[in-house]
C-alpha cells in the first residue's frame, strides 16, 4: 500500500458549483442509498411483503377465528377481513416500531459510527442534511406501508374475494370492500408519520437509537394502555394512538369520517412539533470536540 | 483587523465546554500555500480549534475567518475548497470504501464522484476498495479519511494527526504527499503531538498549550529560541565521562535511570565533548538524539510532564 506523493486530485474551482439544485434532495438521495445497504432495512422490506401471506397461512391452519379483534370472526369468509384484522391487530404497536427503526436510527447512527465529523465537513449545511434525513425517514415510512397494504391487499384476494360484513353489520361488496381496506391502511399513514417524528426527535436529543427505537414503541404501548381509560375527549384526541382507529369510521353505515379529519390535525401537530424540536437541538449542537 | 490574504485568520477565538476552557482568546492565522503545524499535548485545544475551523464547533466568542469571510457571510459555501479531517476519520462500516467514497462525493457534487477511482488509487488502496469498511485497519482508515478530504480538491486541507496508525513507510509517504501539494499551493494545516514530525514538514506552527496560544510563528524562528538538544551517550567510563564535562562550558552530562548519560550540548559542544572523551581515553559506545531542539522548547512551552522532558527543562534552567 502506497501513498502517492503526486497526482492527486488539485484545487480547480469551489465545489460550491456542485451545489446545485435542492441540497435536501441530494442528501435523501443518499440516505436512501445508504438505508438500502442496511441489513435491518432489508428486513423490514421483506417482512412487510411476507407476513401478511404467512398471517393467511395460518389461519387456514386453524378453525378458530380471532374474535375479539374487528373482522375476526369473519376471516374464513372473506379475504377482504384479513387485511382489516392485521390492521387491528397489530395497527397501534407495529407501525410504530416499523417506522422508528428507521426513524429512530437515521440521525442517532451518526452518532454511533461517529459519521456526523465526516458529513459535516462536506459542502453541505446542517439545515440540508436535517431535512434530507427526515424526508429519507419518512419516505421509508411511506414505501413501508404502501409494501404492506399492498401485500395485505393481495394475501387477503387470494384468500377469497366474497363480500365481507362491515362494523355496523351491513354487507360490503368486493369492489367496495377493496377501496376501504386501501383508504382503511392508508388512513394510518398520519400517525405513522407522527411516530416518525417523534422517533427523528428521540434520536436527535438522545443520540441513541436504543432510545430513539425503543421509545416510541413504550410511547405506543402506552398510549394504547391510556386509550383504555376514560380520558376527556380533548385528551384522547390528542393522543397520537387515537388516529389508529380513525378507520373504524369508513366501514360503518353510514360512514363518518370526523375521526379521521380530527386525526389529521392532531397527527400535524405531532409531526410538526417534533420536526421543529428536532431541529432547534441538532441546528447547534457541538459535534464530536466536547 | 482582517488580512484577506490569509486562508484561516481566527482572533480571539473562546470555547467553553460546561467550566472547561478549552479555548482561550485563541489567534490563529495561517497564509497561503504552507504546512502549519499544529501542536499541544493531549486536551490542549487542538481538535476544538479544528473542529471550530470546520464549524461542528461554534465558538462562544471571536470570530473566524476562512478565506476572508466569516461563516454567516459564507453561508452553506463555508467549507468550500476546505477538505479534511477531524479526530480518526469515521466511515460507515457497514458500506465498502468506495461506496462511503461515493456516498461524500454525492454530498459534494460536482466531479467529485469522477474522482473516486484516482483517490483511492493515490491514498494507496486499491486493493481494499472493495472491502467493508469494518474491516479496515486504523492506517486504512487514514488512508480514507484522505483520498475523502482530496475529493474536494481543497485549497486548504485540516489533517487532525493524519500519521496516526500508519506504518513507517506510510509515514513516509503522508510527509512526501504533503510536501507536494504545500508546493502545489495547497495549504495544509496538519495537527500533531509529535514535534518530530512536525519539524519534518511544517513551515510555521502554532503550539496550543491548555487552550491558550503558546507560541506562533515559523520553524525556524522557533529554532533560534529553542534550548540545546538532548543526546544519550554510553561510554566505558561514565563516572569519567561526566568529570570531563564539567570542564567544558556548554556541555552538562548526568546520569541517566535506565543507564548511561544524559548530555545536553549543542552539536559544536558535543563535537568537542567526544574528542575530549577520547583524549581522556573513555570510549564513547554509543550516541543518539534523545529530544531535538525543538521538542525541548515544546516541552518548556507545554510544561509536559514526561521524565525526559522534564529532566531536560529544569537542566537547561540550571544552566
Amino acid at each position: 500500500m502506497t501513498l502517492a506523493a503526486d497526482g492527486w486530485p488539485t484545487f480547480v474551482e469551489p465545489v460550491a458549483a456542485g451545489r446545485k439544485g435542492s441540497g435536501v434532495l441530494v442528501v435523501w438521495r443518499l440516505e436512501l442509498a445508504k438505508l438500502s445497504g442496511q441489513l435491518q432495512v432489508r428486513a423490514i422490506a421483506a417482512g412487510c411483503l411476507a407476513i401478511p401471506f404467512l398471517v393467511v397461512g395460518g389461519l387456514n391452519l386453524q378453525s378458530s377465528t380471532p374474535g375479539d379483534t374487528p373482522f375476526g370472526q369473519w376471516v374464513h369468509t372473506s379475504g377482504f377481513a384479513i387485511p382489516m384484522v392485521i390492521l387491528g391487530f397489530g395497527g397501534q404497536w407495529v407501525l410504530p416500531v416499523l417506522t422508528a427503526v428507521v426513524a429512530g436510527d437515521i440521525f442517532s447512527a451518526e452518532d454511533h459510527f461517529g459519521t456526523w465529523k465526516t458529513i459535516l465537513t462536506r459542502s453541505r449545511s446542517r439545515g440540508e442534511l436535517f431535512g434530507g434525513k427526515f424526508l429519507a425517514a419518512a419516505t421509508f415510512a411511506v414505501a413501508a406501508m404502501i409494501a404492506l397494504t399492498a401485500s395485505d391487499l393481495v394475501a387477503g384476494l387470494l384468500a377469497g374475494t366474497q363480500p365481507v360484513v362491515g362494523l355496523t353489520g351491513q354487507l360490503v361488496p368486493a369492489g367496495h370492500a377493496t377501496g376501504l381496506v386501501i383508504a382503511s391502511w392508508a388512513s394510518q399513514l398520519p400517525p405513522v408519520l407522527g411516530f416518525t417524528a417523534l422517533a427523528v426527535l428521540l434520536s436527535v436529543v438522545s443520540r441513541s437509537s436504543v432510545v430513539g427505537i425503543g421509545g416510541p414503541v413504550l410511547i405506543a404501548l402506552v398510549l394504547q394502555v391510556v386509550t383504555l381509560v376514560n380520558l376527556p375527549v380533548t385528551a384522547q384526541l390528542a393522543l397520537l394512538s387515537t388516529p389508529f382507529t380513525a378507520w373504524h369510521g369508513f366501514w360503518a353505515q353510514p360512514a363518518f369520517y370526523g375521526p379521521f379529519r380530527e386525526g389529521l390535525v392532531t397527527c400535524a401537530g405531532w409531526f410538526a412539533a417534533c420536526g421543529v424540536w428536532s431541529w432547534l437541538v441538532f441546528r447547534r449542537r457541538t459535534i464530536g470536540a466536547a | 483587523m482582517t488580512n484577506l490574504g490569509l486562508v484561516v485568520d481566527a482572533r480571539g477565538v473562546t470555547k467553553w465546554f460546561g467550566e472547561t476552557t478549552a479555548l482561550d482568546e485563541v489567534d490563529f492565522t495561517v497564509g497561503p500555500g504552507v504546512v502549519h503545524g499544529l501542536l499541544g499535548p493531549n486536551g490542549a485545544g487542538k481538535t476544538t480549534l479544528l473542529s471550530a475551523l470546520f464549524g461542528l464547533v461554534l465558538p462562544d466568542e471571536g470570530t473566524l475567518r476562512l478565506f476572508g469571510r466569516t461563516r454567516a457571510q459564507a453561508g452553506a459555501s463555508w467549507l468550500d475548497g476546505v477538505g479534511g479531517f477531524v479526530e480518526t476519520p469515521r466511515f460507515y462500516p457497514y458500506l465498502s470504501g468506495r461506496r462511503n467514497l461515493a456516498v461524500l462525493a454525492g454530498l459534494d457534487g460536482g466531479d467529485a464522484a469522477g474522482l473516486i477511482d484516482e483517490a483511492i488509487e493515490r491514498a494507496g488502496l486499491s486493493g481494499a476498495g472493495r472491502q467493508k469498511v469494518r474491516g479496515y485497519s486504523l492506517g486504512m482508515r487514514q488512508r480514507l479519511g484522505l483520498a475523502a478530504a482530496m475529493l474536494r480538491r481543497p485549497r486548504l486541507l485540516i489533517l487532525d494527526e493524519p500519521a496516526n496508525g500508519m506504518d513507517p513507510a506510510g509515514i513516509r509517504d503522508l510527509r512526501g504527499a504533503l510536501r507536494r501539494l504545500a508546493h502545489d499551493g495547497l495549504t495544509v494545516i496538519l495537527s500533531s503531538h509529535d514535534m518530530a514530525q512536525v519539524e519534518e514538514i511544517c513551515d510555521s506552527v502554532t503550539v496550543l498549550h491548555r487552550g491558550r496560544v503558546a507560541f506562533a510563528g515559523r520553524l525556524d524562528a522557533m529554532r533560534a529560541d529553542a534550548p540545546d538538544p538532548v543526546w544519550r551517550l554510553r561510554t566505558s567510563e561514565d563516572v569519567a565521562a561526566v568529570e570531563t564535562s564539567r570542564r567544558l562550558a556548554g556541555v552538562k552530562a548526568s546520569s541517566h535511570d535506565d543507564g548511561g548519560l544524559v548530555v545536553f550540548a549543542a552539536q559544536d559542544r558535543l563535537d568537542d565533548y567526544v574528542l575530549h572523551l577520547g583524549r581522556d581515553g573513555i570510549a564513547v559506545r554509543g550516541l543518539e538524539l534523545d529530544v531535538t531542539p525543538l521538542e525541548s522548547l515544546f516541552f518548556q512551552l507545554t510544561a509536559t510532564t514526561a521524565t525526559t522532558a522534564t529532566t531536560a527543562t529544569a537542566t537547561q534552567e540550571d544552566r
